[in-house]
């Protein structure tokens, strides 16, 4: 499954952002996209040439004057976020991360949605239960920290699950880790189970 | 046996030791061009286009020490800069929230010297693996990673089954990767191992 993910078009920061955590969590990933890269840059050095307009190199010296080569910032240490891959880490340095809580369950908006898509990273507390739903549209979990189970199986870190609208489950933390994952939507989530319709107007 | 070394390996390393602008001149008047036909095929128009680039040759510059070249030939490592300058450009709302993102998983390169130039070879090995493939195939490829198309619309283009695009495309991948991992610094590729799906 990782193959076709990591195989399709990125057409959004969520897609980039979502691939390039794919690819950290998982050096199988890393290698495999690596390899996609290189086929890139095997047609790029074959291209075609398009003129550029002359005053374009002017401008680029003009620009990199102002720009000095930026070493990685020392950051204070964050236990909460020294677990997430550092495309993350360095996405949310000096962001605050809003979480909105469901109970045991913690959700922060990681990219202004955008075209129906949106980026959540997801933390389940330890034991704690996500009410059943199921999704609409299509939602990709990867797994960064921790595990969850549900119904189906067990995950754990670097494992993707995709799951479309006819999913329906009920995700349980690991009792003593929790799980923290990234959550790749199109589409709203839909709860289900008994108080599905109330949970659907706090969560949209 | 002599080794080769790509020059823009040594170029970029010039940029990165002493911010050498002949070097810098050397990757925009070779890439430049090849970056505005890949940007312009992909949906960018000519100014955009030429942002776009403008942004990767920043990132180049002031980023020339995060280049390894034991992870990627030059040619891919601004492939992928420009990729990603792209979909932060060409997206409606533009709120500057990607920076970083094409270096963030790379840590800074100590002085490299001459210790990797054996590295160009396997890049040397990827890229004779398919000029060698033939033509049917290496357009899948092309499709797939260069025009950056889905599986569904390549075949829906070429009239080949879903089932075979796929497979074709990740048969040469996995032989890319069999090269790419031949230095033995990669995973092992013999433990294969499919993400759960359910």
């Amino acid at each position: 499954m990782t193959f076709e993910i990591l195989s399709t078009p990125l057409n959004s920061p969520a897609s980039l952002i979502f691939q390039q955590c794919l690819t950290e969590v998982d050096p199988e990933n890393r290698s495999l996209n690596s390899a996609m890269n290189e086929v890139g840059g095997y047609f790029l050095d074959r291209a075609d040439v398009s003129p550029l307009s002359k005053e374009l190199w002017n401008k680029i010296l003009d620009q990199t004057k102002n720009e000095r080569s930026a070493h990685p910032i020392k950051e204070p240490h964050d236990p909460f976020l020294s677990q997430l891959p550092v495309t993350l880490r360095s996405h949310l340095r000096n962001k605050n991360i809003k979480w909105k809580s469901f109970k045991d369950v913690k959700v922060a908006s990681i990219l202004p949605k955008e075209n129906n898509e949106k980026l959540e990273l997801i933390h389940v507390m330890p034991g704690a239960k996500i009410p059943q739903h199921t999704h609409e549209g299509n939602e990709s979990f990867l797994v960064l920290h921790g595990s969850y189970s549900d119904e189906y199986g067990n995950y754990k870190r670097g494992s993707v699950q995709v799951r479309s609208d006819d999913h329906n489950h009920t995700p349980v933390g690991h009792p003593q880790t929790g799980c923290i994952g990234l959550a790749y939507t199109h589409g709203k989530i839909k709860f289900s189970g008994k108080f599905g319709k109330l949970l659907n107007l706090i969560a949209n | 046996m002599a080794k080769v070394k790509n020059p823009f390996v040594e170029a970029l390393q010039n940029i990165a030791e002493r911010q050498d602008i002949g070097s810098f001149k050397k990757i925009f008047d070779y890439f430049g061009p090849r970056l505005k036909s890949f940007l312009m095929k992909s949906g960018a128009d000519d100014a955009i286009a030429e942002e776009i680039i403008q942004e990767t040759m920043t990132i180049i510059w002031t980023k020339a020490d995060y280049y390894d070249p034991s992870v990627a030939s030059p040619s891919t490592w601004i492939y992928t800069i420009a990729r990603n300058k792209k979909i932060d450009i060409l997206r409606k709302t533009r709120k500057a929230v990607l920076e970083d993102i094409e270096t963030a998983i790379l840590p800074p390169v100590e002085s490299k010297a001459d210790e990797n130039i054996e590295h160009d070879q396997k890049f040397e090995m990827v890229a004779k693996y398919l000029d060698d493939l033939p033509k049917d195939q290496l357009d899948l490829l092309k499709m797939n990673f260069f025009e950056e198309k889905s599986h569904g619309e390549i075949a829906e283009i070429t009239k080949i089954p879903l089932g075979t695009v796929k497979s074709r495309i990740r048969l040469a991948l996995e032989k890319i990767r069999g090269k790419l991992e031949q230095d033995g610094r990669m995973v092992n590729l013999n433990n294969e191992s499919e993400s759960m799906v359910n």
